[in-house]
């Protein structure tokens, strides 16, 4: 069997540039962090208006403040410090706005693909994808925030791509 | 694959456990009995209530005999072909099947009790990995536990020759191929009676046994320890009159003396129990170990299981020139409640020269020489931030306890606070001396620890994913950590503070050197074996080609 053969991978091209998440997982995130901070305003002013004490409303005006802003400034830079990459043999995904976190998954060490969608993601046509590996400390890599046909286009792809062999 | 008629009707007839299963089931029910009877006999102290409670848990016993009974009624299994079919259960039916291709473990374990009547338990494991037995028999005579583990494993063999068409040499039918041929066995570690005292002598569990003990003590207030501690201190310091400082520090130090002491006695007992006549022999792609004083232990474990190496050398250990091999296989999520903590690590050498370690790892890794790898160290910058991190808990507490010395009046004590103070320093140092990392043709290394340094060796192709991390401080310091991820239970090599272009440069490379060692398998696996050689004097080569078959 020749070499060429032998390493022949499925004719998809590796993607030219890093590939950002869909803006709209932006949203997503927002509402995710708001609903928290909500519950802890309306606790805080639940607690506020039946104890009667007037600087208690300091409570729920700090979760605000914090929540919110948080909810604000936070995804953008979260948006951006998302990338990734199918490349000719792997997959790299970035991330993180304050830990950065890089990771390089083979396409021979890839044990199966998923996709998942939380209900909210549901809502705005977004999708993650779960690439499952042996690894202990990279188990699963996750890619979130890409539109449902992307997501599964490429969970298909990957899944082609890493072949049939033993990875453990 | 049977189906599960098939399977029902292979078992109609199928094997049964040893009757003395009955025994070890009545025995481990027993135990959970016995302990709510025992508490509830010391806390009632006897009387009324005691009875009741021996005559409910007497009650308790019978449908868990019956129990047993039934259970082992209708626990059944065959070699069928290419599978072991087992069938289990009395109210909930399992029928398993397990392919012997995918058989990665078989163990034969014999606790006291069962060596004297004959019997073992033979535990089978897959590579699904969870670290528990798939198939547990418990108990089969001794001679046909090891018989069936032998099948087992030669099953394993002949099932993965029919599955792998290439290796039919002359047109026979695999099926019908004759048992392979014993393969030449190297002995890689026997230890002596004298080399598990050293052991468990360097084991440094014994600080945990020695607090262990030191626990024990507080309960054995009825008994005349502390009247007899106090005589002695009498007779040691003499009747100097009343309790003076001296004479409850020597009191003091001479009880955490006897503690340490009879901690370190039952560390070496321990070793003695547990690693009595260890020894590991590399048969072809298997690795056998035997060890066990009361209960023994043996089993195999095929070289294409393992995931990395893990040469420790403990505190106690590294000034003898000592170290300890432990072999990581995939899985090993730790079990609570099984007898044995599977940690991954199934198979290990307890203690061995440091001298010896590069034979042994040749003799899992024949392609690799330890000795001679070199470690680089990581950035300088990596001991001030280990100092750093290792400063607050130390300052906090001196603080706290300054503070306290000021508030008391007891200023004169303050110089000796000073003497924690180079601890952080001394760890840092410490640590970024062991901390590092190597490369090897095929496999990759990391070393770290502070007291203990381990080495991890983690084999190219067993390289699963790759990392790259940057905290905050790491970034404006212009650092970055390598993770390389591993199957093992627990096991990554990690290498922190790397300066950023390093890291991603080794990064880079690993992602190479992984990228063809998985192609340099894939070559492997698709190509045909050679044929085996004919019969020279009773041994010849394994037939199945070593790398790349499942």
């Amino acid at each position: 069997m020749s070499e060429a053969t032998l390493d022949a991978t499925p004719a998809v091209a590796p993607d030219a540039a890093p590939q950002r998440l869909d803006p709209r997982i932006v949203t997503v995130w927002r509402i995710v962090a708001l609903i928290p901070t909500a519950i802890l305003v309306f606790a805080g002013a639940g607690a506020a208006v039946m104890v009667g004490w007037t600087w208690l409303w300091a409570l729920p005006a700090l979760f605000l403040v914090i929540g919110g802003g948080r909810a604000l400034a936070l995804p953008p830079r979260q948006w951006r410090a998302w990338s990734w990459r199918v490349g000719e043999a792997d997959v790299r995904v970035e991330r993180g706005v304050f830990w950065r976190h890089s990771t390089v998954v083979l396409h021979a060490r890839i044990q199966h693909v998923d996709t998942h969608q939380g209900p909210i993601e549901r809502m705005f046509g977004l999708a993650r994808v779960l690439i499952h590996t042996a690894g202990t400390v990279g188990a699963v890599v996750e890619i979130p925030g890409l539109a449902q046909p992307t997501a599964e286009a490429l969970r298909d792809r990957l899944a082609a791509l890493s072949g049939a062999e033993d990875a453990v | 694959m049977p189906s599960d008629r098939d399977a029902a009707a292979l078992l109609a007839d199928g094997e049964r456990l040893h009757p003395l299963t009955l025994l070890f089931t009545a025995i481990t029910t027993g135990r959970q009995l016995v302990v709510p009877a025992l508490v509830g006999g010391f806390t009632t102290r006897g009387g009324g209530v005691a009875v009741m409670i021996f005559v409910l848990v007497g009650i308790l016993a019978v449908p868990g005999a019956i129990a047993g009974v039934l259970q082992w009624m209708a626990f059944r299994w065959r070699l069928a072909g290419d599978d072991l079919v087992l069938r289990s259960g009395v109210l909930n039916r399992q029928h398993r099947v397990i392919p012997l291709a995918r058989i990665q473990n078989v163990d034969v374990v014999q606790g006291p009790l069962q060596r004297v009547l004959g019997v073992a338990e033979l535990r089978v494991e897959t590579a699904g990995g969870t670290g528990q037995a798939e198939a547990t028999f418990r108990v089969l005579a001794a001679s046909d536990a090891r018989a069936l583990q032998t099948d087992l494993l030669a099953g394993r063999r002949s099932a993965k020759a029919a599955a792998a068409p290439a290796l039919v040499a002359d047109g026979e039918s695999a099926v019908s191929a004759p048992e392979p041929p014993r393969v030449p066995a190297e002995v890689l570690a026997k230890l002596s009676t004298r080399d598990v005292v050293v052991a468990g002598a360097t084991a440094s569990e014994v600080g945990v046994i020695a607090a262990f003990v030191g626990g024990a003590f507080q309960f054995v207030d009825d008994l005349s320890i502390s009247q007899g501690l106090v005589r002695a201190y009498h007779a040691t310091v003499g009747y100097a009159g009343g309790t003076t400082l001296v004479g409850l520090v020597l009191v003091g130090a001479g009880l955490v003396v006897t503690v340490l002491l009879v901690g370190w006695i039952i560390s070496i007992g321990g070793a003695l129990l547990r690693f009595h006549g260890f020894t590991l022999v590399r048969e072809g792609d298997e690795l056998r170990k035997r060890y066990g004083l009361l209960t023994l232990h043996e089993g195999s474990l095929p070289l294409k299981r393992v995931q990395a190496l893990r040469v420790e050398e403990s505190l106690f250990r590294r000034p003898l020139r000592l170290a300890t091999l432990i072999i990581e296989t995939a899985g090993g999520v730790p079990v609570p409640g099984q007898p044995q903590q599977s940690t991954g690590a199934e198979a290990f050498v307890p203690i061995a020269a440091r001298s010896d370690v590069g034979r042994l790892v040749r003799g899992i890794f024949p392609d690799l020489d330890f000795d001679a790898v070199t470690i680089h160290r990581v950035s300088r910058k990596h001991l001030w931030r280990t100092a750093r991190r290792y400063a607050l808990p130390v300052l906090v507490p001196l603080a706290i306890g300054a503070g306290a010395l000021w508030w008391f009046d007891l200023t004169a004590w303050l110089p000796a606070l000073l003497l924690p103070l180079p601890l952080p320093y001394l760890l840092a140092r410490w640590q970024y001396a062991h901390h590092g990392w190597g490369l090897a043709d095929g496999y990759v290394l990391g070393r770290g620890g502070i007291l203990n340094r381990v080495t991890w060796i983690v084999p190219d192709h067993k390289v699963q994913t790759l990392h790259e991390v940057a905290s905050p401080f790491q970034r404006h310091a212009g650092l970055a950590t390598v993770v390389v991820d591993t199957a093992a239970g627990g096991g990554r090599v990690m290498v922190m503070d790397l300066a950023a272009g390093d890291a991603r440069g080794l990064v880079d490379l690993l992602r190479e050197r992984v990228r063809e060692a998985a192609r340099a398998a894939r070559r492997a696996a698709r190509a045909p074996a050679p044929p085996p050689p004919a019969e020279t004097g009773g041994y010849a080569a394994d037939f199945i080609s070593g790398a790349g078959s499942a």
